[in-house]
Formats: structure tokens, sequence, C-alpha cells
């Protein structure tokens, strides 16, 4: 009981500081890119804390409930994510409650933006929900093709089906890890799908009515689900990891190539975006599911 | 005895309500809930009951028989709940306006036609039962008249045709068995052909079909449900189309049986998948419909359509768990539907009628109880963990996944993601951002509605937290179908393919959610601003309304709006502008002008005259 409790404290942890480290790295390399020097890579953390020294201001209970579920979900996630052996509920309903807690982080926000009332904050909730409409077609069938080829719902036996570098990625599942990698930078929302916060044009949308202590929880909670995207893209088709170092140290190359994408792409405007995510992804996800369906006809 | 009784109070119930009304008004509300919740009552005592007795045997010859076992119980239970639930909402929804004794009647009226489909065990009763539940429910979907004429005719013509091929059926089962007792005929078709038995239960998938708006009968369904009363409406989509889910139960498992029903036809093109892929049909067309709609009710109709779906599918494709999570769904379903109908009847009786989601919005500072219920009824029909409609999913999406039909599952799951887009805009255009000026006065729902909403909203966690309670039922109905048992625990599932525990899931965003808010309270303490006061980056922000949500899917809608038309209600509209032109042309032949009928009298004896004359040459 004791070491599980300390094993959830761990997770969630690790994915807090590796998550805020992200964050700074992400500024570093783009600034590296564009020939800048670049802020100090614990910036963000800097930054959370001068936030919560900060007034803001709240819109009502909404606002701050629906910030409070978005956040408390995605801490709930990283429980449910084997994290390199780490993996504290993994019996309580497998890969479908991954996706369905996935839900509540764009609802939260949704809702506590809704009571906000700001026309930027409604713009880009429509394209955050068409966004995550457009990227799930693909994911869907990606996962449904894994969750066929292993026969089972649980993100844990995946991990340990791929044990010994047997990766899916080089497995039949090629396909779909491909595809995966396509819809990535959809699903952490980086260039050159920013569209839901694109801060040119609708001032960051969602986050815009965010200040003090409630912009500080949308910056941790920004920081977990890039932590947790990552992680689930690790784990179902880099094999996971004998450890946590390892299983960061996959985290890192998936990351920086994320950030490559970020840096040299501009955005797309909403129908491109899921025009892009509704075409080639579709396409290969569905020719990965139907070669899965093949193999586990003809050799069971 | 018992089961006798307890149709005898709904009927006599219901017209005693209507004699009541012409004394008084609060006698006859009084009596009515007093008679719908007696209802539930005698109800919960027949738990566990399994009995079967003739109630009147002289009727052709066909003994009226009444049965009770877990299947039935479920449904009635839920009938009765749901049909008290919304009497009680209708007692100052329905208040002042005209023919009021006439509704109570017909809200009775309805849930004792539907009590008596789940009760009778034989098909004539069945029969008979079906059609009292589907004229009533005619007559109090054309009740605010006007539109909802119209409404109530294109369902009523549905429902007819319905009815006529579930009499082919029965017929032919009489013709063929000489019995119409479903105890005595699920023995007898064991051995019957599978063509013979395909025949049966297409003339009975119509019948359901209709009632259950299966994908090419749907058209009723949407106006139908925008159209009627509101706490009407949640019967109607909570219970009423659903008695299509208990027929298709009915014959399917407990009439022809699971072996017979799963063997029928091979592979692919077997019955039970081609129900299957038909329910999955369902699902994806009309939730992505839902989210083009404006109108409260009917955004909620057309989720009506793909929630039904899902039963289907679960039910068709015949697995335990999957019929397991098909009935789970249906009473999931009936709880959150009801419920969120209830809400838009609350708002509609605040704003005097209005459910344009586009005029609305800020009702959240008004009416805060009905926001809570209708975010937890949101949250149940996305099947967001912790509410009762994720747990059913849950079911349905592994058995699909692990029985190798991955294509069904991905339409199950879409299905959840495109719900989110409608529901979410459903929450925020009516309760979410700016509060309209004239809506400045108005005050949250009144405790008569407050009370079912509350209710029903505390039924959906407490069966999404512990599923147990249900799934032992359900399990039960499951074996008596001769199903494997599912090995269910009061938190969920337990089974070596994947667990699910809702009370670990709960806890887990518990402390978490705890956790973030003392996070928030170690931070500077914020101010409370009005929604006036927020950030346009540096644009003019006007005096009145800032905030709107017309075409709240604009992007997403331009591309797919032309791909969504309801193409078969257009099918169906051809077909009835030519059988109008046809009828056209018939009247002309009928004039009713008695000179004309006189010619043609005539006519025919003239014509047969020449027959007979040049045959007799000949």
């Amino acid at each position: 009981m004791v070491i599980k409790v300390l094993e959830i404290i761990a997770a969630v942890i690790i994915a807090l500081v590796i998550g805020i480290l992200f964050l700074g790295l992400f500024r570093k390399i783009m600034a590296r890119i564009q020939w800048r020097y670049g802020p100090p890579i614990i910036q963000p953390l800097l930054d959370i804390f001068k936030l919560f020294h900060q007034k803001g201001f709240s819109h009502g209970i909404i606002f701050d409930l629906g910030i409070i579920l978005s956040l408390a979900a995605s801490i709930v996630l990283i429980l449910f994510i084997p994290i390199g052996g780490l993996s504290s509920l993994e019996t309580s309903g497998g890969l479908f409650v991954i996706l369905y807690i996935m839900l509540f982080k764009p609802l939260g926000i949704a809702l506590s933006g809704g009571e906000g009332a700001n026309p930027n904050i409604s713009i880009g909730i429509s394209r955050r929900f068409i966004l995550s409409l457009g990227y799930e077609v693909p994911l869907l069938l990606i996962l449904i093709s894994v969750m066929t080829y292993y026969k089972t719902i649980s993100i844990v036996e995946i991990v340990n089906a791929q044990s010994n570098f047997q990766w899916s990625l080089f497995s039949p599942l090629f396909l779909s890890g491909l595809t995966y990698l396509m819809i990535l930078p959809a699903i952490l929302e980086i260039r050159p799908f920013d569209i839901a916060s694109a801060p040119q044009e609708i001032s960051s949308g969602p986050a815009v009515e965010y200040s003090g202590r409630y912009l500080a929880l949308y910056h941790i909670e920004h920081a977990f689900s890039l932590f947790i995207s990552i992680a689930i893209f690790v784990d179902l088709f880099l094999g996971g990891g004998a450890n946590p170092f390892y299983f960061l140290l996959k985290m890192l190359v998936v990351f920086v190539l994320g950030v490559f994408i970020h840096a040299v792409f501009p955005r797309f405007r909403t129908e491109q975006a899921i025009r892009y995510l509704w075409r080639w992804p579709v396409i290969l996800a569905v020719a990965g599911l139907i070669i899965i369906l093949i193999i586990k006809a003809r050799y069971g | 005895m018992y089961l006798q009784i307890l149709l005898l109070i709904a009927f006599v119930g219901a017209f005693l309500t209507y004699l009541l009304g012409k004394i008084s008004s609060k006698v006859r509300d009084i009596f009515a809930v007093f008679i719908s919740s007696t209802l539930i009552v005698m109800t919960a005592f027949l738990y566990g009951n399994f009995s079967e007795k003739t109630f009147y045997s002289g009727f052709l010859n066909l003994p009226l028989i009444l049965r009770m076992d877990m299947l039935s119980w479920l449904f009635a239970i839920t009938i009765a709940a749901i049909g008290t639930f919304s009497i009680i909402f209708s007692l100052s929804y329905i208040k002042g306006k005209e023919r009021t004794d006439f509704y109570y009647l017909m809200m009775l009226l309805v849930n004792a036609g539907m009590l008596g489909i789940v009760l009778s065990g034989d098909l004539i009763s069945f029969y008979i039962f079906w059609e009292i539940m589907s004229w009533s429910a005619f007559l109090l979907i054309s009740y605010n008249r006007g539109p909802a004429l119209a409404a109530g005719m294109k369902y009523i013509i549905m429902s007819i045709i319905g009815s006529v091929t579930m009499l082919i059926g029965i017929l032919s089962i009489y013709t063929s068995y000489g019995t119409l007792t479903i105890s005595e005929i699920a023995p007898l078709i064991a051995s019957a052909s599978p063509g013979y038995i395909l025949f049966i239960l297409i003339f009975f998938f119509i019948t359901f079909g209709i009632k259950n708006a299966v994908l090419p009968f749907h058209t009723w369904l949407p106006p139908a449900h925008s159209e009627a009363p509101s706490p009407f409406s949640a019967v109607l989509s909570g219970v009423l189309i659903k008695m299509g889910v208990y027929g298709f139960l009915l014959i399917m498992y407990v009439l022809i049986g699971l072996n017979k029903f799963l063997t029928l036809g091979e592979g692919l093109l077997s019955f039970h998948y081609i129900l299957s892929i038909l329910g999955a049909i369902t699902i994806v067309i009309p939730t992505f419909i839902a989210m083009l709609q404006n109108d409260a009710k009917r955004l909620l109709a057309w989720h009506s359509i793909g929630q039904v779906g899902y039963m289907i599918l679960a039910i068709a494709f015949g697995t335990n768990l999957s019929i397991a999570g098909g009935i789970f769904h249906f009473f999931n379903h009936a709880i959150f539907k009801a419920l969120l109908f209830m809400v838009v009847g609350a708002v509609e009786y605040r704003t005097k009628g209005i459910r344009d989601l586009n005029s609305l919005g800020g009702l959240i500072k008004k009416m805060p109880i009905t926001f809570i219920a209708a975010l937890v009824g949101a949250c149940g029909l996305i099947g967001v963990p912790l509410t009762n409609g994720f747990v059913s999913k849950w079911l349905i999406y592994k058995t699909l996944i692990l029985e190798g039909a991955p294509f069904l599952a991905f339409a199950a799951l879409i299905g959840t993601w495109g719900t989110i887009l409608s529901v979410y805009k459903f929450l925020h255009n009516m309760f979410l951002g700016q509060l309209p000026e004239k809506y400045k006065g108005i005050k949250e729902a009144p405790f008569s509605m407050k009370l079912p909403m509350l209710i029903l909203s505390f039924a959906i966690l407490l069966f999404g937290i512990l599923p147990g309670i249900p799934l032992r039922i359900i399990n039960a109905i499951g074996t008596s179908f001769g199903l494997e048992a599912l090995n269910v625990n009061i938190w969920g599932i337990v089974s070596e393919t994947g667990a699910l525990n809702t009370v670990n899931i709960f806890f887990a965003i518990l402390i978490a959610g705890i956790i973030v808010w003392m996070l928030l309270r170690m931070g500077k303490k914020s101010i409370p601003v009005s929604q006036k006061d927020s950030y346009a980056a540096g644009a003019y922000i006007p005096k009145e309304r800032y905030h709107y949500t017309v075409e709240f899917y604009n992007p997403l809608n331009r591309m797919i709006k032309t791909y969504l038309r309801d193409f078969i209600d257009v099918f169906y509209s051809i077909i009835v502008k030519v059988g109008r032109k046809f009828s056209g042309m018939v009247r002309k032949v009928y004039s009713g002008d008695l000179g004309y009928y006189v010619i043609y009298i005539l006519l025919f004896l003239a014509i047969l005259i020449i027959i007979k004359m040049g045959l007799v040459l000949w």
C-alpha cells in the first residue's frame, strides 16, 4: 500500500518535472533554430511561481472548477500510463479509460472558458473541438489496430508484449505507428496545428481570460498534457521502457522531433487541418488496420 | 394476480385521474403522482419474481397471458420510474395550459401501455398494448397543435406500418404453430427452418426498427421529439422508443433463442452481423447530424437515434458483454436522456418557450441547479467516466475489439467524439456565455422540476460509480438468455482481458481534484469580475451583447454539411409526393357526383354484356 502511494507520487512528480522541463527545452530549441540565445530552461517553472503570486481575475465558479477538473484529469491520467515500469491504476479499465479521461481536459477548459464569455475563447474552443474530432478519427483507428493486434485493451499488457526490443513500430503495426507520428503534432497542438491557441489571431484562444493562479494552473496542465501525449506514443509504439530513464530518453527523442516540426511549419487554417487529418492519416490508418486484420486472420 | 392488479391500477388510475380533473386540478395532480409512484413501488416488490399467468382466455380461443421475469422487471421499473418523474415534472410545466386533464390521462395511459407490453406473455396482448401505447403517444406528440400535428402524423403513419408488419408476423406464427404464448413458441420455433425465422425476424424488425428509429426508419423521430411537450419527450426518448429494444430482445433471444439467432446466415452475411452494421450506421450519421442542429430538443432527438444505435449494435452483436452493455445502455440512456429533455423543458418553461440555442446563453447565473443537471446529463450522454453511460459503452467497445469487429468498434467510438461537440454546444449556448438582456429577470426552475432532475442526476452518478447494482440484474437477464455469466462486482467488472474499476477512478479523480484545488487556494486570491470585463486584445467591447455563439462549429459544418443531409427523409417525401399525386388522380375518378357513379355502373354493365356477347358469338 505504502509503496503504491509512493509510486503514484513519484509518477506524478516525474511527469510534472519532465513536462515543465520540456516546455523550457521547447523554447530553448526554438530560440536556437531562430538564431537566438533563448531563455533558461527553467524559465517556465519561474513563470509558474511568478503567476501564483500575481492577482488574477475570476469569472465565476465554473470558471474555477473547469480548470481544476482539467488539471485533475491530467494528474489522474499519469496514473494510468506506464512510465517505465511505474503504472499505478493499470487494472481500472485500460486504454478506453485513458481515452475518455483525456476528454476531461478539453472539456474542463471549455467549460471554464465558456463562463469567461469572450469571443476569442469561443473561437478557440470551437477550433479545439473540431481539431480533436479531426485527429481522433485516425487516432482511434490506430488504437483499435494496436488493441486488435495484441488482443487486449490494457496498455500495460501492450507494453509488456513489446519487451526485448519487439517494438510495435517495427512490427506489422509500423503503418499505424507512422500514422501516429503524422498526427502527433495535432495531438500536441503544436504548429502546424496550433489553431486553437493561435496567439496572433485570437490571443491564445481558451487561455485569454486566464491570469494569475489560473494561468499558472493552465501552464501546469499544458506541461502534463505534453508529457502524456508523448508518453502514450512511447508506450504504444516504442516499447515503453524497462526503467523510467530509458522511457524518458525515448520521450526526449520524440519530443525534439516534434519541436523541429513546430519550428519549420506555418499554421494551418481549421479546414486545412481537418482536410489533412482526414485524408492521408485516415487512409494509412485504415490500411494499417486492414493489414493487422489480414495477419490476424492468417496467423491467428 | 399481482400483475393483473398492477396493470389494472395503471389503466383505471389513468381514467380516474381524468375524471378527478373535472372536479379539482389539485386533487388530480396529487392523484396522478400517487398512481404513478404506486406503480414504482409495486414493480419494485416484484424483483426476482418469475411468473406466468393467464388472465383471460376467451379471446379468439387464445389465452391472454401476463408474464414476469428479470428482463420485464428491468424494463418495467425503468418505465415506472421515468413515468413518475415526468409526471412530477409536468406538474408545473403543464399548469395553465389547455386540456390538462387529457394530457394527464394520456401520460398515464402511455405508461400503462408500456407496462403492459413488457408484462405481456403472449403476442396478442403484446400487440394490443403496443397499439395502446402507439396511439396515446400520437395524441401526446400532437398535443401542442400547429407543427406538432404534422409531426404526430408522420409518427403515426410510420407506426401503423410497423403495426401492420407485426400483425403479419404474429399471424404467420399463429398459422404455423397454433399458439401465441411466448413460452410455448420458443421450443417449437427451434425446429423451424432458417428461412422462416428470417421471414419472422424481418417483419418484426420493421416494427421494432420504426419504434426504435433505426436508420432507414428514423425520420419520424426528430420532429416528434422536438414538438412534443418536454415531459413527454423525456418519456418518449427515455423509454418509449426503447420498447423497440425490448421487442428485439424478446424476439431474438427469448423467442428465437441465442444459438438459432446467431447462426442465421454465415459470416458477414448473417442477420445479426447486418443488424450490427445497421446499428453502427445509426450511431455515426445521426450523431453528426445532431451537431448541425440549432433547436435544443432536435439536437437531443438526433442523439436519441444515435444512442439507440449503440443498443442495436450491442444487442445484435450477441456476446455476453455486448448484450449486457446494450441492456445497460438502455437503462442509462433512459436516465440521462430523460434528464436532458427535462433540462430543456425547464429552460423552455422559464423563457416562455425558447429552445433556439442561438438566442439563449448565460443561464447558469440564473438556473444553477438546472445547469448541474444539464452537465451531469451531458456527461452521461458523452459517456464520461464516473457517469453510467461510460460503463455501458466500455462494455460495448471492449467486446467489439476483442471479438474482432474493429470497424464496428470504430463507429461506436467515433460516435462518442461526435457527441462531445454537439453536447458542448448544447451546454455552452444555453448556460454559459453572456446572459441576454431580456433574461435578466429569469428565475430558477420550480421545485417540482428540480426534484426529478436532481434525482436523475444522482442516479447517473450513482450507477456510474457503482455500476454493479444494475449490472447484477442485467447479468441475470443475460444468463436467462443462455449466455455465460459476467464476473460482476459492485465497482465494475472483473475479467482476465481487462477489468474495470470505477471506484478507483472516482477516488483518483476526487483526490487529484482536491490537490489541485488546494494548489489553487495557495495562489494569490483572485478578483471576481463581471463577464463584460474581459480582454478583447484592444478591440472595442460593445455595450449589449459581446459574446455570440451562432454557427459554433462553422469551419467543420461548411465541410461536412453537404454530406449530412437526411437523404432518407427526402426519399420518403418524394414517395409521399408521388402518393399524393396518385390519390389526386384517383380522386378525379371518384368525384362524389352521383351522375358519374351511375355512368360508371352503366359502363361496367355494358362491358360485361359486351364480353358475354362476344364470348357467345365466338
